[in-house]
């Protein structure tokens, strides 16, 4: 059978099933996503997938889009995850959102709504906690009159009395031996649990009860309750009015915890640029980070040509060859940890050597400029083979006739390396150049794991270190300063992103890459 | 000068000869010494990793009592899940890398092969969009993760289908147009002959295209493998739970934990760590240097 019969044979309607099916699948889960994060609040990320769905739908739907369902995966998951990112961080950048501001506004109100209060008149239990065999948790309790009630998450049985409903003997305290279908819990893992179980809400969700101490429970009322007009929030215990300011709910003299993020201009962009505490370190990242990643090109590119150079006709080219891009396949946060601790000042063996042979060493890791220039040798033994690797492939490509020319004409090495080989290998490889200079300047992995950019900078308002770049000082603002501050961090960041987008611009518009090829 | 060759003897006093010898010895010399530089830490974690008495203190180079031992309580760690944390990297790294390789080749069968609206405006968006360093993006992929895990936890925080959709996303990268060039070089003629015999575009890729581009798939494939086994600051923001790590985090953490006393174990997780990546470059070394070659000249 030619494929012509058999696709003819074929064309029926599964695939089709198999298609709309798929889309009614994928459709149906999206939007039912999409309604649960406009629920949260969470517009943002809602319009993205509600922007991938109609573009999913519409391309398997219409046959003129025919094209674009091989890259639908792609488009759809680009747009997510590289595309959204980068709008969403400059958005964030317009916040404040950070530890405490990391709410949506709905869902600060929510969990502040859900706050409860014992009031005075409450009425107040002891209690014995049970756990039923589904893990929930039940109480038994017994109030001032000695009533016993049953409460369970969701509803109270105030009923509940000895030999009925599979409730045991009662002890001399009054307590159930055993009730059928829960376990009666030990006082130790009470204890153990006690901070979780105060978390629960029991009984009826009008007259919920809770735990308020090791021996005590009561009927507990909203605390706080939010008012849409007005934009604040009552405290229902003391009758004081919170209104909504900067990101939290504010009176005279005190916040309410958690907050939310709101939209603040361009004042992180002003606190990166302008802001004297933060002037002081910033100058001083920001110089080393240049610095950093053009010595880091500069010279791995250097020693990779060298190589390149010095090797390309000796016998037993291929052995050194080979020996010589070892430092390439290894991962390399397993090459920085392993350099890390080579020069650990108390135990690294390389340390050791130095002393050893010279009588002393420097502080690799704790004296500022020996740890810049500890980071430009790891990064040189790190980077010189991928140099190595693409100077000999320039240089095969290079024209041997105009070398041979040269030669013949009398130029001595020196003139033809610089005057002929090297500016033809820089126009074959100086796009890569700037690819990892774009690459060093954002390399959060050599900086953060040979130090986290330490030894400190001291007296800095947030942590910083001497040889932090902007990047691990972005990643130490947003996920381990105690200020976590991510408003801050993706302002630096968007400065980071025009950065390398110019650099990258302009080498795209020298190589060309934009000018159509076909 | 120009008769240099023709001269036996030069001012030196050296003959041609020896000259050419001179410049081969002082050449390996500088080979032995660029070795050393690249095997220093290499040996050393090697022997550090045998060293039975384990910390770094007692390190030497050729150690006493060489012996497996570090090995044995790498693979049987009570607080630190290794074994656990491997298979997680190669779970990870192997279906990301297929599902992204497999995107960036149908993508790349449509900018080759189709002609339609906006295609050009779409190849200029997946350059410019790749301008921007995916590192600078973790706090939003974070708050985005974050925001999804509470209805789909299957999506949200410490899960590994978060990291692999998120690595499956870099399918639209600079891969794409190395792929499309390949596929362009691919007479168009073999599939027009196809599609006169009535085969569908699905039946084209997968009988014509795909064996044939092969080589690039096999190259796109390893630097793509390679470059997730080997990250870390995804993993690092976005999986909390200690047996969700990858291997690359775990190490990370094991070391900054005790280091000095973890020194031989974490030695030898290093290596182990190193040994998959190291096997398969030593295995595809053309592909991955022909690789890096055409994408330096090409683009």
């Amino acid at each position: 059978m030619s494929i012509k019969e058999k696709n003819k044979a074929t064309t029926n309607w599964i695939p089709l099933v198999i298609r709309w099916g798929g889309l009614a699948i994928f459709d149906v889960g999206l939007l039912w996503l999409i309604m649960q994060l406009v629920l949260d609040g969470a517009y943002p990320l809602a319009t993205v997938l509600l922007l991938i769905t109609v573009f999913v739908t519409l391309v398997f739907l219409v046959e003129r889009f025919k094209a674009f369902r091989w890259m639908s995966v792609g488009i759809g998951l680009a747009t997510l995850f590289v595309l959204y990112p980068v709008v969403y961080t400059i958005y964030l950048s317009t916040t404040n959102t950070g530890v405490g501001h990391i709410l949506t506004p709905q869902q600060a109100i929510e969990r502040l709504e859900r706050v409860q209060y014992i009031p005075e008149n409450g009425q107040r239990f002891s209690w014995t906690a049970f756990r039923a065999d589904d893990e929930n948790i039940a109480l038994w309790l017994i109030d001032e009159e000695g009533e016993t009630a049953f409460a369970t998450v969701g509803n109270v049985d105030t009923s509940a009395v000895a030999g009925q409903d599979g409730i045991d003997e009662l002890d001399e305290d009054g307590i159930p031996l055993n009730i059928d279908g829960y376990q009666r819990l030990e006082t130790r893992d009470v204890l153990a649990q006690l901070d979780q179980f105060a978390t629960i809400n029991f009984g009826d969700p009008d007259v919920i009860i809770r735990i308020s101490g090791l021996n005590s429970a009561a009927t507990t009322q909203q605390r706080y309750r939010y008012d849409a007009e007005q934009n604040s929030i009552t405290d229902l215990q003391t009758g004081t009015v919170y209104t909504a300011e900067r990101g939290s709910f504010r009176s005279e003299d005190e916040t309410l915890t958690p907050g939310f993020f709101i939209n603040i201009g361009l004042e992180n962009f002003e606190r990166f640029f302008a802001s004297s505490a933060l002037r002081g370190p910033l100058v001083n990242i920001v110089t080393w980070n240049f610095s950093y990643a053009i010595l880091s090109v500069v010279s791995s590119f250097a020693l990779g040509l060298f190589i390149a150079l010095l090797f390309d006709k000796l016998p037993g080219k291929k052995i050194i060859r080979t020996l010589l891009i070892v430092p390439y396949p290894i991962p390399a946060l397993v090459s920085i940890l392993i350099w890390r601790n080579l020069l650990n000042p108390d135990f690294g063996a390389l340390v050791r050597l130095q002393e050893t042979l010279f009588g002393f060493s420097p502080n690799w890791l704790t004296d500022p400029n020996a740890t810049r220039l500890a980071i430009i040798i790891v990064n040189m033994w790190l980077s010189y083979p991928y140099f190595y690797i693409i100077s000999s492939g320039a240089l095969q490509a290079l024209p041997s006739e105009i070398l041979d020319a040269a030669a013949v004409d009398g130029a001595n090495v020196w003139q033809k390396f610089s005057k002929i080989t090297l500016p033809l290998l820089l126009r074959i490889v100086s796009p890569l150049l700037v690819a990892s200079f774009a690459f060093n300047f954002n390399n959060f992995n050599l900086i953060y794991i040979f130090n986290e950019g330490n030894p400190p900078i001291a007296g800095t308002p947030i942590p910083a270190g001497h040889t932090d770049i902007l990047i691990s000082f972005v990643y130490k603002l947003a996920f381990t300063s105690a200020l976590a501050d991510y408003g801050l961090a993706a302002a630096i960041s968007i400065v980071l992103f025009a950065l390398v987008g110019i650099i990258t611009w302009l080498q795209f518009n020298y190589t060309g890459i934009f000018e159509d090829k076909d | 000068m120009a008769d240099t060759l023709s001269k036996p003897k030069r001012e030196s006093g050296l003959t041609w000869k020896q000259q050419e010898l001179l410049g081969y010895a002082v050449r390996y010399v500088i080979a032995a010494v660029l070795i050393v530089f690249a095997f220093t830490p290499v040996i050393w974690i090697v022997s550090a990793s045998l060293n039975q008495s384990g910390s770094l203190v007692s390190a030497e180079i050729i150690p006493r009592n060489a012996g497996f031992d570090n090995y044995r309580t790498l693979l049987e760690h009570q607080y630190y899940p290794f074994v656990k944390w491997f298979i997680n990297s190669f779970k990870i790294a192997i279906i990301s890398t297929t599902l992204s390789v497999t995107s960036t080749a149908v993508s790349a069968y449509a900018l080759s092969r189709f002609r339609f609206y906006g295609r050009q405006n779409l190849m200029r968006a997946i350059l410019i969009i790749n301008i921007f360093p995916g590192v600078l993006s973790m706090i939003a992929l974070y708050v985005i993760v974050q925001q999804l895990g509470v209805h789909v936890p299957f999506l949200g925080l410490d899960s590994h289908w978060s990291l692999i959709l998120i690595y499956t996303s870099g399918a639209m990268s600079i891969n794409v147009f190395l792929v499309k060039g390949y596929m362009d070089t691919i007479p168009i003629e073999l599939d027009e002959s196809a599609l006169v015999d009535g085969a569908t575009h699905w039946q084209i890729f997968r009988v014509i295209m795909l064996p044939l581009a092969k080589p690039i798939l096999v190259t796109i494939s390893v630097l793509t493998f390679m470059a997730i086994y080997g990250d870390f600051i995804l993993p690092r923001v976005l999986l909390q739970s200690s047996d969700k790590l990858t291997i690359m985090v775990g190490l990370y953490l094991f070391q900054s934990a005790d280091y000095a006393q973890n020194w031989g174990v974490f030695t030898a997780g290093a290596i182990i760590a190193a040994l998959p990546v190291l096997a398969l470059y030593m295995l595809l070394q053309n592909y991955i240097i022909g690789g890096l070659t055409a994408g330096s000249i090409k683009l």
